[in-house]
């Protein structure tokens, strides 16, 4: 076990062969600290499975197994329903990407939720198929360029819209399901906490910047995270048996050029008239979400700008790896 | 565990930092507030600590470089606020009302300095040193060296100690009980002061009761002597008979005022000069229900971007507290002559001013000739700058002798009170270094850029700085400053953006994609081993504490 650090887990822990920069294994970093090493994690097929467990070396620091691509949903809930049987409380914790949530796995999650089997299911939404190629997935935004959907002549990238999967989970009647990404830690961190503290299926939808997928410098991934949260074009809501029970504001709303020029999948639309006309589309489908979720005038003190805030000492740390007492400086943090 | 399972081994074996091709380094550096700073205080580390409420820790860590707190915070011109960076985000932070505030909780609850090294059988070897000039460089020098356990004594000529502090700036910029109380705390580490007393040779007409002690003396008595005498023989205008009806110079009006002295004054008075101690006299005059001109060779201020020497040289916001005190000033003009009439004069002839500064750069106006306008006055001040005066101290700086030391005004520096602090301070180190053969250990820091442009601002709230307005107060027509209180004082000190000093906020060790990023008890770690080199750390970093570097290993 590695235990180089005393102030987390590092459940997916150092020498994973993740890029420089993965936005996903930092969000499944985040995430599996928070909920800590006494929890089963199943990893569907994809880029987070690949890169922590290959050449028999597992980089996870906690009981893992890996499911096919399709039933990872299926896999938790028969985990779920084992441990019930034995009368174990313990959280199950499903973490896929995209392409095993949004399309391949879909079917067995909507079954896994209508069975109503107490399990979290957090996607890491990197936006299309990255550990095979970066593919076009069900969660490509509109005019990506991705290696199925290359701009040119008579195409100016992916033709369809992200698919809304926090609606279809939503519309399940189901308990909790919100968005999260990774620039925020403080909302991330209270949206694990709340699903964590939830009887019954949850589910959490990640955006995890992708430098390979997505081209950009791979500094820039929390960037690019908290540029998509700001300009509206990835809302950070929460949901409640199909109901929006709190969103983050958007102190200020950006223009989704800033966060478009970033990344080199949207370079195309820089470059000619076409192009322009699709910024246009995609700014009005930020626009449409900022409506739809009220995120300029939702009644919340809870803002982009607000869940930013840095101070001394922290914004927030995880499950304690040593005993209480012995942290000293958590203890100092707190007093 | 079946046959058919693998026992897995852990990642950790598999070594990714060798996928590197630049590398974080973590640094703290010296912020701008610091660099910029005459007596290089660490700014940031006494805000850090106030913003924690630890009154009396920030005090220590200022009084570290600075024995006058609640004096500067009242008379320094605080360049440490335009160069902080938080003025990019909303407003620098008030540096300058922190420092007042936490010199008046000091005296408010008589926080005493502390020597240094406990132990009375220390390195000094009872080497005394005098120090020559009561002045802020004199008191400066003489509290470094006392607070390491040396035996000091001050000589000064006035008969109270603080120099231009007591002499120069009137009593409502710094009221004279708080000097008191500030040198008192300096002296009662065991620093003796020698008031009335005058070093050199020769000299004529010294007030009585005076003493006076030879260089002679001065030399053999004491093992190293720090010079700091001012810059106190003002300049004087071309041809004028400097009277006490007519003529006065600025830093004998000054002084005269400061020691309570009535004086007659006429109503109507034009003040020569654009620098702090004309600004002062102007104000002063004010008080004194006198009209005020000001004539001043220079422009305003922001009238020059790029060349700042062609504006006024007194501060900014002194020159806008004294026109809305009611005094006038007349830029870009300089006097071509007194006009009397008889023996009494009526007023100053002046002219509009071509070039300011000559070809080597010297303050040299060049007048338009046809441009003589009158100014009334029945008294002119001349404040046009003051020089050294050496008379009687020749064999000191003649001779070569190396425990001679010379600082503050009189070594040349800018003529700034927080510049004669840092020179005291520079000057004690050197004395050390010479009566010990060792170098003295303080907090040194490299110079290093921490600009805007190294901060993240997406980390920090925007907040306006406590007492824009409660800063000062109208008071009868006339501007006072005011003090913060510690809920005010805790929050601006909190606006801190701590650059390029780490404090803690967990950003890259949150951040940090492949565990790389160890947190200790009180900093951060970057295990090599592991680090892709992706730059997220440095990146989020909000203060610019991480810098990337191309350098491939360590």
């Amino acid at each position: 076990m590695d235990r180089r650090d005393r102030f987390r887990h590092n459940i997916l822990t150092s020498g994973h062969s993740a890029c420089s920069g993965c936005g996903e294994a930092m969000a499944s970093r985040m995430v599996t600290d928070l909920i800590g090493p006494d929890a089963i994690y199943i990893g569907a097929t994809g880029c987070l499975q690949v890169f922590s467990s290959h050449n028999q070396r597992s980089a996870w620091q906690a009981p893992w197994m890996h499911s096919v691509f399709s039933n990872a949903a299926a896999v938790a809930a028969g985990v779920e329903a084992s441990l019930q049987a034995r009368g174990k409380k313990i959280p199950v914790v499903v973490q896929a990407g995209d392409g095993g949530t949004f399309d391949i796995g879909l079917q067995c999650l909507s079954g896994m939720i209508e069975r109503g089997h107490n399990v979290l299911f957090v996607c890491y939404d990197n936006e299309a198929y990255m550990n095979t190629g970066v593919q076009r997935s069900g969660s490509t935004p509109h005019a990506v360029r991705t290696s199925t959907s290359p701009p040119g002549r008579v195409s100016e990238g992916k033709h369809h819209v992200k698919k809304d999967l926090i609606s279809i989970i939503a519309a399940h009647h189901m308990p909790y399901a919100a968005t999260a990404t990774v620039a925020y830690f403080p909302d991330l961190k209270a949206k694990v906490e709340k699903a964590l503290s939830i009887d019954g299926p949850k589910f959490l939808q990640i955006l995890s910047p992708c430098p390979l997928g997505w081209n950009h410098d791979a500094a820039l991934s929390v960037q690019v995270s908290r540029l998509a949260v700001e300009t509206g074009l990835f809302p950070l809501v929460e949901l409640e048996h199909g109901e929006v029970s709190r969103v983050m504001r958007l102190s200020t709303q950006k223009p989704v050029e800033d966060y478009l020029k970033l990344q080199g999948r949207f370079l195309h639309l820089f470059n000619d008239k076409q192009g322009k006309t699709q910024i246009r589309h995609i700014q009005a489908l930020a626009d449409t979400r900022i409506r739809r979720y009220g995120l300029l005038d939702a009644d919340t003190n809870w803002t982009s700008a607000s869940a930013s805030i840095v101070q001394r000492g922290g914004r927030g740390t995880y499950l304690p790896v040593v005993p209480a007492g012995m942290s000293d400086h958590n203890a100092k943090a707190q007093g | 565990m079946s046959k058919l399972s693998i026992d897995p081994g852990s990642s950790v074996t598999n070594l990714t930092g060798s996928w590197r091709t630049q590398t974080p380094v973590m640094k703290n550096k010296w912020p701008p507030c610091g660099q910029t700073c005459p007596a290089s205080e660490d700014i940031q580390a006494w805000l850090a600590l106030a913003s924690e409420s630890q009154w009396q820790a920030a005090w220590r860590k200022l009084t570290a470089r600075n024995p006058l707190p609640a004096v500067m915070g009242r008379v320094c011109y605080h360049p440490c606020e335009s160069a902080c960076n938080r003025k990019h985000l909303d407003s620098a932070v008030n540096i300058h009302a922190m420092e007042y505030f936490l010199g008046e909780m000091a005296l408010a609850n008589g926080w005493q300095h502390q020597k240094l090294n406990d132990n009375e059988n220390n390195a000094t070897g009872g080497k005394k040193i005098a120090v020559v000039g009561a002045g802020p460089a004199g008191l400066s020098c003489a509290y470094q060296l006392a607070l390491r356990g040396y035996a000091v004594t001050i000589f000064d000529a006035a008969e109270e100690a603080g120099g231009t502090l007591w002499s120069g700036i009137p009593e409502y910029r710094l009221p004279k009980n708080i000097l008191k109380q500030e040198i008192e705390a300096i002296l009662k580490l065991g620093v003796t002061l020698v008031l009335n007393c005058t070093i050199g040779d020769i000299h004529g007409n010294a007030p009585h009761p005076h003493k006076r002690i030879s260089t002679e003396s001065l030399i053999t008595d004491y093992d190293a002597i720090f010079l700091g005498i001012g810059a106190l023989k003002p300049r004087l205008f071309q041809n004028s008979q400097y009277t006490d009806q007519h003529v006065l110079t600025g830093m004998d009006f000054l002084r005269r005022v400061n020691q309570g002295e009535e004086l007659s004054l006429p109503k109507r008075v034009a003040v020569i000069g654009g620098g702090n101690t004309a600004i002062d006299v102007a104000r002063c005059l004010r008080r004194l229900d006198c009209d005020v001109t000001v004539v001043c060779a220079q422009d305003p201020h922001g009238a020059h971007l790029a060349h700042p020497g062609a504006e006024i040289p007194a501060s900014e916001l002194e020159v806008t507290q004294a026109q809305r005190e009611g005094v006038e000033i007349i830029y870009r003009t300089a006097v071509s002559r007194l006009v009397y009439s008889g023996k009494h004069l009526n007023g100053v002839e002046t002219c509009r001013v071509d070039k300011i500064h000559d070809r080597h750069g010297n303050f040299n106006p060049v007048l338009f000739e046809g441009t003589e306008t009158f100014i009334a006055a029945n008294l002119v001040i001349f404040a046009i700058g003051q020089e050294v005066d050496w008379c009687g101290l020749e064999r000191l700086i003649d001779s070569g002798l190396s425990k001679v030391f010379i600082g503050g005004d009189a070594a040349g520096n800018p003529r700034f009170a927080a510049t004669a602090i840092g020179s005291g301070f520079e000057n004690a180190m050197s004395i050390i270094d010479y009566l010990s053969g060792q170098k003295p250990y303080f907090d040194t820091h490299k110079k290093a850029e921490v600009t805007y442009k190294n901060l993240n601002l997406s980390y920090y709230a925007q907040s306006h700085r406590q007492t824009e307005n409660a800063g000062e107060k109208e008071n009868s027509g006339f501007v006072d400053t005011i003090s913060l209180n510690e809920s005010t004082a805790c929050k601006e000190a909190l606006r801190c953006l701590s650059c390029g000093v780490c404090f803690y906020c967990d950003n890259c060790w949150h951040f940090c994609p492949d565990a790389a990023i160890i947190k200790q008890a009180d900093n951060y770690t970057i295990d090599y081993d592991f680090c892709k080199g992706c730059g997220i750390c440095a990146q989020e970093c909000p203060c610019g504490y991480i810098d990337m570097h191309t350098v491939l290993h360590e």
